[in-house]
């Protein structure tokens, strides 16, 4: 069932994820009459991993419509073979206390380290709430932000600088080397400088990938907090008196171009049926957005298109109940040497056969790395997948159901399984995400603006990529 | 009453002689102190055998600065360049990909492989083109330091800024593919042939610690590619008479200038007084004075090993410190009784293959595994070559009938689990001579002679630490304003009257001699 319909709207926001739904609420605030098209039944149940910038929570007054957020403590345990565990808290003396028992060197490092990645993060962050700088432009009040942003970043002073410059390209591995020795320390903070990509800790720019997933966490928690962002949305009708965008689901929408080559509407596939609105914003994967106006664009985009690095790497799984309780914030990737055994075997199209694992709070397992292949998964390759994880966490493989990335470019039209859209490599980020000169969410067509997580700032930061879209429109 | 000399330079390789050429050419008073018998550091000619003579460690030349060539005179005092035309890569189902002088010829191959890559082939050299264009006034300027806010370094900061917008949007958008992406990344945008891409991913490996799908190689690609447009040379070649004789011509332009070379003579420490480089002590205790000193060893040697870290801030101690060399190539040089046949041209393509290069990188999975050997501390098993043969060329290498063969290896990590040890190093040149001999049966019975060279003997030999050929990583975070700690990049050092001028300053690696004259430049500058 749908509710009654506007025979016409001023924009259709294509897909009711985070970035979506967040763009469709701030377009809403600002007078319009949106609706959302989402090919799912409903909206996917689970929270959202990652920062929601208190601007977004702010300005659509998320609190009032029960937004919460989830931030475990401690934020991450590992097991240590018959020794206990080690548990990282986000109260800096329980983590360095913890640090002590198997490393008092690390233990003294900590603070420091968590203090140097702060500041670098808070540049990210100031980064990731506008379009990226346009650094072709002639435009004073560009140069002028641009300007600011520069002096932002001296202002933190001579060692943030040398920092943001070296560390960003700098692998995972070689910054933790240089800050601690613990394996197992540097295997739990070394894990998230691979977060959805297909590289391994050794790879340069791993380490922009950590700092990029340590934006909004609080000082000395290396593991972005969980909302109920989406859920939040749904429940939020208008701002300050306007109506709220509607949501259609269950319905598949195609983009609709006028003669003149403009974005016309959408049509909805299951129903053939047209809807117009002269702005479009889709927040799918640019490839899957655009990919299918081939003829309407120059080919140089689409050869841009083809290039986004997307390869899916990350299979989820979720625990049954029984289990999800028990091995809470739990991440197995003992060492840096085992993070890079697991990525070696994808780079030659493998499974790792002792793939990283971290479950969250409710019951949700990331695996990594499972390729994506777009070829018949068989049978017994998914069982290996299963019990290597079930063996990781210490519970049954019955206990567990997987889906691979292959499952999820079928489930959710995600370009190659890929979470992100697009992998959060140095050369896809900022002014060259989603593809070079393309970075700020319009595209070739006019009307149509992309909003998703393969737009700046990218994946893991719900919300951010769907309000600099909005503003931007607006 | 000795000598007084204006400066010393430590370390006679070819950036050493450099720095020493260009500051006897401005009248000062100069002196070379190098430990070994000969000049050249790693750009050295060794009689290894009776007869065979072999460029030992750095074997091609091509990015040596024509500016250098031209100010130094250097064809005068003996250089001569033999270019060298093509590479043959065998693959392992017998065909083979080539690359010839023509560039017709090498269309025509391509197009045997992938139509569409020949087609590709153009538009990305005239891409590779430009974006060494647009880095080479890098190459030529001192890195301004975006940290201070003297009017001198926020005036070349914007004139970087203004150089790179004057690119154009495309182009700076590849130069930040270049150097942030993996060589097969990179490659991967342009070609379909995977014995193409692997072939050309590995340039962007040589001297690296990475592998192909590593970040940060489609840098040391474009580095490589500097020296293959630049101005003289149009190609990689030899010096007549090995890498040595280049390191002698630039002695010989030195000497000219009235620059005194001294061999045998290794320093063992900077002489200091107060916060001030006094001269030197010699390893036998001679002291030398001289007003400024210049090094041109590593930077670890060079701060490390010449003066005291007590002398040091200790920041910039740890920052050397960190400074990472991790060397991963070594070497294997053959005289050989006759020249080896490839399954994959059994002709040799009349003399042609024999005057190239020939690359062992079949496909990027191989040269990739290669690499996953190496990081876990163990030398490639089926390692990626690069193999010439000098004596084809420069018949002067080797007796009548006979050849000497340059192997370039990758991987053999500095770090090799359980040490080098003298059976490792051989079981590293037997993986070296098998691979070869599965490419061209019957190789190994022309062996004559062999020389296997770890990172280790390099270290040994030349001094650079970790063996690495590059005295330091070409990594993102190690050039330019960080080559090699923030704030110490523009050849000076924290000691007054000490200054640095070899690979480990920008632009560091490869002959280049780059370092070498922009450092003699500073010198000059400062001494105004």
């Amino acid at each position: 069932m749908s509710p009654p319909r506007q025979s016409r709207y001023d924009a259709i926001v294509i897909g009711a994820g985070a970035n979506g739904l967040v763009a469709a609420h701030y377009l809403a605030r600002a007078g319009k009459r949106v609706l959302v098209v989402e090919q799912r039944e409903s909206l996917e149940a689970g929270l959202d991993v990652g920062w929601v910038p208190a601007q977004v929570v702010r300005e659509l007054q998320l609190d009032q419509h029960g937004f919460r957020l989830e931030q475990p403590d401690p934020w991450v345990s590992v097991s240590l073979d018959g020794a206990g565990g080690l548990q990282l808290w986000r109260e800096m003396s329980k983590s360095v206390e913890a640090i002590r028992r198997i490393s008092p060197a690390d233990a003294a490092q900590w603070p420091e380290f968590c203090e140097r990645m702060r500041t670098l993060a808070s540049v990210l962050e100031k980064l990731y709430l506008a379009p990226p700088p346009d650094i072709e432009t002639r435009n004073p009040r560009e140069l002028a932000r641009i300007g600011g942003l520069g002096l932002f970043v001296r202002r933190l002073g001579k060692q943030a600088v040398i920092d943001l410059a070296r560390i960003l390209p700098m692998s995972i591995a070689d910054l933790l080397d240089e800050w601690f020795e613990s394996d197992i320390l540097k295997g739990v903070l070394g894990a998230v400088g691979v977060w959805h990509l297909k590289q391994g800790p050794r790879s340069g720019g791993t380490a922009f990938n950590f700092l990029h997933h340590h934006v909004g966490c609080a000082l000395g928690v290396f593991r972005p907090p969980q909302s109920n962002l989406r859920e939040a949305l749904a429940a939020a009708g208008g701002v300050g008196g306007r109506s709220g965008p509607e949501m259609m689901f269950n319905n598949e929408a195609a983009l609709r171009l006028a003669s003149d080559g403009r974005a016309a509407g959408v049509t909805l596939l299951q129903r053939r049926e047209q809807i117009d609105a002269p702005l479009v914003v889709s927040s799918e994967s640019p490839r899957a957005a655009l990919s299918s106006l081939g003829l309407h664009l120059d080919p140089e985009f689409v050869r841009a298109l083809d290039h986004i690095k997307c390869r899916g790497v990350v299979a989820h799984a979720r625990l049954s109940a029984e289990y999800a309780a028990r091995v809470r914030n739990r991440c197995v990737a003992p060492s840096l040497e085992y993070l890079e055994r697991a990525y070696d075997d994808s780079k030659y199209g493998r499974d790792s056969h002792r793939p990283y694992v971290e479950t969250d709070g409710a019951g949700r397992v990331h695996i990594q790395y499972v390729p994506f292949t777009d070829q018949q998964r068989d049978v017994q390759s998914l069982r290996t997948l299963g019990s290597s994880v079930a063996d990781a966490l210490g519970v049954p493989a019955g206990a567990l159901t997987i889906e691979t990335p292959d499952d999820l470019e079928r489930e959710y039209n995600l370009t190659e399984g890929h979470l992100y859209h697009g992998e959060l490599t140095l050369d896809q980020i900022l002014f060259m995400r989603p593809v070079p000169g393309w970075s700020r969410y319009r595209t070739p067509i006019e009307g149509l603006y992309l909003c998703g997580s393969g737009t700046h700032p990218g994946g893991g930061i719900p919300g951010a990529a769907g309000r600099n879209a909005a503003r931007e429109i607006l | 009453m000795p000598k007084r000399y204006d400066v010393i330079v430590i370390g006679g390789g070819h950036n050493g002689l450099v720095t020493a050429a260009y500051l006897a050419r401005a009248g000062k008073k100069v002196l070379v102190l190098e430990r070994r018998p000969r000049v050249g550091g790693a750009a050295v000619t060794e009689e290894i055998f009776p007869g065979f003579k072999f460029s030992m460690f750095s074997y091609v030349v091509s990015l040596l600065r024509p500016e250098i060539i031209r100010d130094l005179d250097l064809p005068r005092h003996g250089l001569h360049i033999l270019p060298l035309e093509s590479t043959v890569t065998p693959m392992e189902n017998g065909d083979y990909l080539a690359a010839w002088a023509d560039h017709d010829d090498t269309r025509r191959e391509l197009y045997r492989h992938s139509p569409r890559d020949a087609e590709a082939y153009d538009e990305y050299g005239h891409l590779m083109h430009f974006m060494a264009q647009a880095v080479k006034p890098i190459l030529g300027m001192v890195p301004p330091d975006p940290t201070s806010f003297a009017p001198g370094d926020l005036a070349a900061l914007f004139r970087l800024g203004k150089h790179f917008r004057g690119l154009g949007a495309e182009r700076l958008h590849a130069l930040v593919k270049l150097m942030t992406m993996s060589s097969a990344d990179f490659l991967d945008e342009w070609f379909e042939t995977d014995v193409l891409k692997a072939t050309k991913s590995a340039s962007g490996i040589i001297g690296t610690f990475l592998g192909p799908r590593s970040p940060g190689t489609a840098y040391v690609l474009l580095h490589h590619y500097m020296g293959e447009l630049d101005g003289v040379f149009r190609a990689w070649g030899f010096a007549k008479g090995g890498t040595g004789a280049l390191s002698e011509s630039i002695a010989s332009a030195a000497r000219a200038f009235g620059a005194e070379i001294r061999c045998d003579a290794g320093v063992a420490k900077v002489l200091l007084r107060g916060r001030r480089a006094t001269g030197v002590v010699l390893e036998n205790g001679d002291e030398i004075a001289a007003s400024i000193v210049v090094s041109s060893l590593d930077p670890r040697r060079t701060f490390l090993q010449l003066l005291e870290p007590s002398h040091l801030p200790p920041d910039f101690v740890a920052d050397i410190k960190r400074f990472k060399f991790r060397g991963s190539s070594g070497k294997v040089n053959l005289a050989l009784d006759g020249l080896p046949t490839f399954t994959c041209m059994p002709d040799g393509a009349g003399g042609k293959l024999h005057r190239g290069a020939v690359s062992i990188s079949p496909s990027l999975d191989y040269v990739e595994r290669a690499y996953d050997d190496a990081k876990y501390g163990e030398f490639s098993r089926r390692p990626y070559m690069d193999i010439v043969f000098p004596s084809m060329i420069d018949p002067g290498m080797a007796p009548p009938g006979k050849h000497v063969m340059s192997i370039f290896v990758q991987y053999a990590p500095y770090h090799l689990n359980g040490g080098w040890t003298d059976a490792q190093r051989e079981a590293f040149g037997d993986a070296v001579v098998n691979t070869v001999e599965s490419f061209a049966p019957g190789f190994k019975s022309k062996i004559l002679h062999r020389q296997v060279i770890t990172p280790v003997d390099i270290e040994r030999i030349t001094g650079l630490s970790e063996g690495n050929i590059f005295a330091g990583e070409l990594a993102l975070q190690q050039l330019f304003f960080l080559r090699p700690a923030p704030g110490w990049a523009k050849f000076a050092t924290p000691i007054r009257g000490f200054y640095q001028c070899g690979s480990g300053t920008h632009p560091g690696g490869g002959i280049m001699g780059a370092s070498g004259r922009l450092a003699a430049m500073r010198i000059l500058k400062d001494g105004k």
